[in-house]
């Protein structure tokens, strides 16, 4: 049962581009099997493999994000414009169903409120799978800043990118030249910061004040 | 004494013969790591993907604590030096120690990295808390320093030594998990070593030793599971 869902989503993917993010690509998904069924699955059908009402059409949204994720692995480059950049293209085609898309992943069943966490947790996997893809290695709190950074430059150019796809690039890589400068001034302060620390430390050891 | 008898003696010291046992030391563990012959090698490059979602946490946290841990030992070394190094003998046997876990800090970055684990959110609590743990109880002297590395070294000692149990019920094949098998036995080794070298420095002489082990034995305690969940 569980190896069928995952397989009608797999079809059903490919199947946005047409039908939207909608029940309907879930249901036209059995048409497209390796063996086709000879109707679409039944609106019962489609509820009880991928929930009711708009969970179903969630599920497929996680389903198609996931897929663009995969995409954007297959980047051969490692380096980190690249990689985001891959993931922008994945928008591209089904650009106009996006803004609906993050919408119905913010609405939430059961209280009516907005929630954020689903659209966090997108930006955060793709800045964690950036941040691997990229080779980069980092420890302690560099792990964290490095992929808040990167989540942070992706939403924008993500944003940015459905109000005019054609700069999005553009802007993706300003922002990645800007958070570059930001962490290196960041690390300068630092430097600076431990000089004054140990200039202090000489004065008062030669004061007596500290052995 | 014969001058003649007196060089047999010096050669056949303990010391000397340590030494010479350090020089020509057998390959670690740990070499895997710190010098690699192929990077690619499965063994040190990639994480096991037939675990179960059980195990695969359990190993996460097992390497989130250890490299805090890692981190925590390097500022308590480095906290205790900062007050203790007017004494020659005693920077060096710090130093010693020290040198041995910085090492085991880059196996464990490495490892961290391998596995794809997050570090832990109190990275920098850790090496705040470690320093000032060394620094108090190295005010306190130079006893009560030795004590304080008693206690943490038993408490990580045990920590590893669970870790291996805990592994052991590990149903993969991968290659990696025998090599990190030997690579914590390696280092829970090395800790116990520093609780040697603790009590021979009269460890157990620092004031109100009891107590001050009971504190911080907990402190470890509470800080390893604080960093198998943050």
């Amino acid at each position: 049962m569980a190896s069928l869902r995952s397989r009608l989503l797999q079809v059903a993917v490919p199947l946005v581009q047409s039908h939207g993010f909608t029940r309907q690509a879930l249901a036209n998904s059995a048409l497209h099997l390796p063996t086709p069924h000879a109707e679409p699955l039944s609106e019962t059908a489609v509820s009880s493999l991928f929930g009711e009402g708009d969970v179903a059409r969630r599920t497929l949204i996680e389903a198609w994000l996931d897929n663009a994720r995969n995409e954007m692995r297959s980047s051969a480059s490692n380096n980190i414009k690249d990689i985001l950049t891959t993931r922008l293209q994945q928008n591209e085609p089904v650009l106009r169903l996006l803004p609906e898309a993050f919408a119905v992943l913010a609405s939430s069943n059961s209280l009516p409120v907005l929630d954020p966490r689903p659209a966090l947790s997108h930006v955060a996997k793709v800045a964690d799978d950036a941040c691997r893809l990229s080779g980069a290695v980092e420890t302690g709190t560099s792990w964290y800043t490095r992929r808040a950074s990167l989540a942070a430059v992706y939403t924008a150019a993500e944003l940015h990118q459905l109000t005019s796809p054609e700069t999005a690039y553009s802007f993706l890589e300003d922002l990645l030249q800007k958070s570059e400068t930001l962490g290196r001034s960041f690390d300068e302060v630092q430097l600076f910061a431990s000089y004054v620390g140990n200039s202090w430390a000489g004065i008062l050891r030669s004061r007596g004040i500290i052995s | 004494m014969l001058p003649s008898l007196a060089i047999r003696r010096s050669i056949f010291s303990p010391t000397l013969r340590r030494s010479l046992a350090t020089a020509s030391r057998t390959p670690l563990s740990s070499d895997a790591y710190t010098k690699p012959v192929n990077p690619n090698e499965p063994a040190i490059s990639s994480t096991p993907q037939d675990v179960t979602p059980e195990q695969r946490e359990a190993l996460e946290a097992a390497l989130r604590i250890d490299q805090a841990g890692e981190v925590a030992a390097n500022y308590i070394y480095m906290g205790q030096m900062a007050i203790l190094s007017r004494d020659r003998k005693t920077k060096e046997l710090l130093q010693e120690m020290k040198d041995q876990e910085q090492k085991h800090l880059d196996v464990m970055n490495k490892l961290q990295a391998q596995h794809d684990v997050r570090p832990t959110v109190l990275w920098e609590v850790a090496k705040v808390a470690g320093f000032g743990l060394g620094a108090v109880t190295a005010l306190m002297g130079r006893e009560a320093a030795m004590a304080c590395t008693e206690a943490v070294e038993t408490v990580i000692g045990e920590h590893y030594d669970d870790q291996l149990k805990e592994m052991d019920q590990f149903s993969t094949s991968h290659p990696s998990i025998p090599l990190l098998k030997e690579v914590i036995k390696e280092f829970r080794d090395d800790e116990l070593e520093h609780l040697d070298t603790a009590v021979q420095n009269y460890s157990q002489r620092a004031p109100a030793h009891a107590l001050l082990s009971t504190v911080i034995g907990g402190g470890c305690k509470i800080a390893i599971e604080l960093c198998r969940r943050f």
